[in-house]
Order: structure tokens, then sequence, then C-alpha cells
């Protein structure tokens, strides 16, 4: 029988399987025996069906067969009597709902806040949208003053710290400033004292701290203008 | 065969406990087709769950007639595989195979010793990696022939194709595989000299 290298190929599985008999079978042998490389061919395949057929069959996973059962029979499981009215509990003790409730509840606790009311003396009118709003509004902008009035006091704190620490190394006044005895009555010692405490205001400057001089009007030194008069 | 089929009854009754024996029964093997089909055990697990929920969905669709029920399961769990195989296409391409080797079967053969467990253990892996190699239509041939043990009329009832384009799959998906063994280096040798 006329046997080739392409009738090998074509015919391996049924030799390997012992499906070849009679004359195909010898032809097979034959050509096995003097083709190298279709003996190399069958040694190969031969070799890995044998290595194939001892592989037991892998294990699955512990879990795999709990995920199946959970994911079929047991989610379609009916709760009896009471408990299936409470079906839905255990939902809330999933994280997501946990933090989901304390969110909204911080969120009202915010507003609350924001909107000045007091529980305890918490009247019908104040629940009118209008006044939440303007009570809120309110409320804001009062925050805002605040926190601005703190940044600028800051500033002012780290103005004047900056300033200290830059002139380290400069000459201290002069002795006779510091013997100078302060006269109470002395205005313009007065106001210096003023300005020193105005600065640790953030440069507010209040009336009530003013000298009483300088809420007069300034004398006229000019001679040749209108006719100011010293009072 | 008969047992699955009085299974899958008393599961359309609606006897859970049947369903769970039927899972327990078929997990191992439809894992096995995930694995070697994807190389990966996460996808495997995960495959395995989907194959599950479907048969569990459309079990009343099987007559034990038309065949047996690990036929019948086997073909699902293909015909999952293909649309897996569709879906995750371009993923694959710069996707690895050595990622997430699961624990080999020979963790199971106590009987071994040390030194032939880490040898097949390797094979394993070379086989995994061999067969991720081939076509899909001869890669299930051969898995489900050679790894999976199903005969000729069962292949061909999986996967609705002539019994001569079966054989043929096969003869070439084994030819293929041992040439993609021999570029990686690895030159299996039959036990008894075939």
């Amino acid at each position: 029988m006329d046997w080739n290298c392409i009738l090998t190929e074509e015919r391996l599985s049924d030799f390997l399987e012992g499906n070849l008999v009679g004359n195909e079978a010898a032809a097979f042998t034959a050509h096995k025996g003097t083709c190298a490389r279709c003996a190399t061919l069958v040694a190969q395949v031969g070799g890995l069906l044998d290595k194939m057929h001892g592989l037991e069959l892998l294990e699955a996973p512990d879990t795999l067969q709990e995920k199946i059962l959970a994911a079929t029979v047991r989610r379609h499981e009916k709760k009896e009597g009471w408990r299936r009215w409470f079906a839905w509990a255990p939902l809330l003790w999933q994280p997501r709902f946990a933090v989901g409730i304390a969110t909204v509840a911080a969120c009202g606790v915010l507003v609350v806040q924001a909107g000045g009311l007091t529980p305890a003396k918490l009247r019908h009118a104040n629940l009118n949208p209008a006044d939440m709003f303007r009570a809120v509004n309110r409320q804001a902008h009062m925050t805002y003053a605040r926190g601005a009035k703190f940044v600028n006091d800051l500033r002012v704190v780290y103005e004047i710290q900056s300033r200290l620490q830059e002139t380290p190394s400069q000459q201290p006044p002069p002795r006779q400033q510091h013997n100078q005895k302060m006269d109470p009555r002395d205005p313009q010692q007065k106001s210096q004292t003023h300005r020193g405490r105005n600065a640790s205001r953030g440069g507010i400057v209040y009336a009530q701290d003013l000298p009483a001089q300088t809420l007069e009007p300034p004398i006229c030194l000019v001679t040749d203008g209108p006719n100011w008069s010293a009072p | 065969m008969e047992a699955d089929a009085q299974l899958v009854q008393r599961c359309l009754r609606g006897d859970g406990s049947a369903w769970e024996q039927l899972v327990r029964q078929h997990t191992r093997r439809v894992y096995n087709l995930c694995y070697r089909f994807t190389g990966n055990s996460t996808e495997a697990e995960d495959l395995s769950q989907d194959v599950f929920l479907r048969i569990y969905r459309t079990l009343a669709s099987y007559r034990p007639a038309d065949g047996a029920f690990p036929t019948w399961l086997t073909s699902v769990t293909r015909n999952l595989l293909v649309d897996h195989y569709r879906r995750t296409r371009r993923d694959r391409i710069t996707d690895s195979i050595d990622d997430a080797m699961p624990v080999l079967e020979e963790r199971h053969s106590s009987a071994r010793s040390p030194d032939r467990l880490a040898q097949a253990a390797e094979l394993s892996m070379q086989l995994q990696h061999a067969l991720s190699r081939l076509s899909p239509e001869l890669r299930e041939a051969v898995i489900l022939r050679d790894l999976q043990s199903l005969e000729y009329n069962e292949i061909q009832a999986v996967l609705q194709v002539p019994e001569g384009t079966v054989k043929s799959r096969i003869n070439r998906g084994r030819i293929e595989l041992a040439k993609v063994l021999e570029q990686m280096g690895v030159r299996p040798q039959p036990q008894s000299g075939a």
C-alpha cells in the first residue's frame, strides 16, 4: 500500500487510538520506520497524549460551589412567617447604607447649625422656607466675616513677626527715649501707645482710641488761603 | 446518566437539595473546561458561575432523549466560552497567560513523590501555555477529547459539527499542540514507546 507523510498526519490519531487496522496499520508502521520526520511526529504526539491522559482534573476552588448555590437556589429561598416582613433588614447592615445614613444625619446637623435653629426653641415660623433661607444666609455671611477677620489678624501677626525677625541686629532705640518718662497728659505719647495697640488689631483704629486733638480741625498755617481760624 | 435526569426532574419540582447535588457533581468538570480554555483561574471561576446560572434558568429546556446531562452541560459551557472568547478577544492580545496559575491537579495525588508532582505541575503549566496558542476550534476539540475524555459522538453533539470534522480538528489540534510544545523546548516522549 502506498503511504506518505500527508497520510501519516491525517491518520495519526486513528493510529494512536488503535483505530487503524489491517493494511493501513501495516503501511503506517512501515512508513514510520523509514521516515524520520514522521517517526518524530508520532513519538511527540503519542507522548503528548500519554501526558494529557495522565493529568487529573483540576480541583475547583473551595468557595466555587458555595458561590454558585448562593447565586441560584439560596437566593430564591423564601422566608416564612414574620421573617419575610423583615427580609429587607439585613440590607441596613451593609456598610454603604450605614455610611449613607451617617452622611444624611451629618448634613442635617449642619443645616440646623447653619440656620441657627435650636431644637428646644423651635417654632412653627422657624420652619418657613423663606425664614430658613434668611437665617442660613445671615449665618453664612457672619461665618464668612469671622473667617475674614481671623485671616486678617493672622496676616498682621505674621507680618509683625517677620519684621521682628528681619531686624534682630538693629541698634536699640536711643537711650534717652527709654529714660523719657511717660506723661499721661502728653497726647503725642498717648497716640504712639495707641498706634502700637492698634497694630495688633489688624490696622483697625477705633474712634475712642484716638486722642481728642486729632478730632479737631487742623490749624491752618497758610496765610494766603481762605481764612481758617484756630479754635 | 439516569441519576442526573432524575435530579433534573426533582430540580424542576423545586427540590433545592437536588440542585445542590447536581452542582456538587459537575462543578469540577465545568471549572476544568473553563480553566483549560481560558488559562486563567479567576475567569474560569466566574465563567463556571455563569454556566450554572444559565443551567439553573434553562433547566426546563433539557431533554434527556436528546443526550446525557453532562453532554448538555458541556454544550452550554462551550457556548458560554465561545461568547467569552469573542467578547475578550481584544483584551487577550496584551494579557499574559502566566497570571493567576491555579493550584494544580497534582495536589490531590498524595501518593506521588514531590519530584513527580513538580514535573507534572510544570507539564500542566506548559500544556496550558501551549493550548492558549491554538485556535479556539482546535483547542476546544483537544480539551474535550483529551482532557475531558468525551467520546466522539458527545463532542459532535457539543460542537454541533459532523463527526469527520470533530476527528479532523482533534487530529490537527494534537499535531499543532505537539509542535507548539516543541517550540517551547518541551518534548513529551511516549511512556510505552508507541
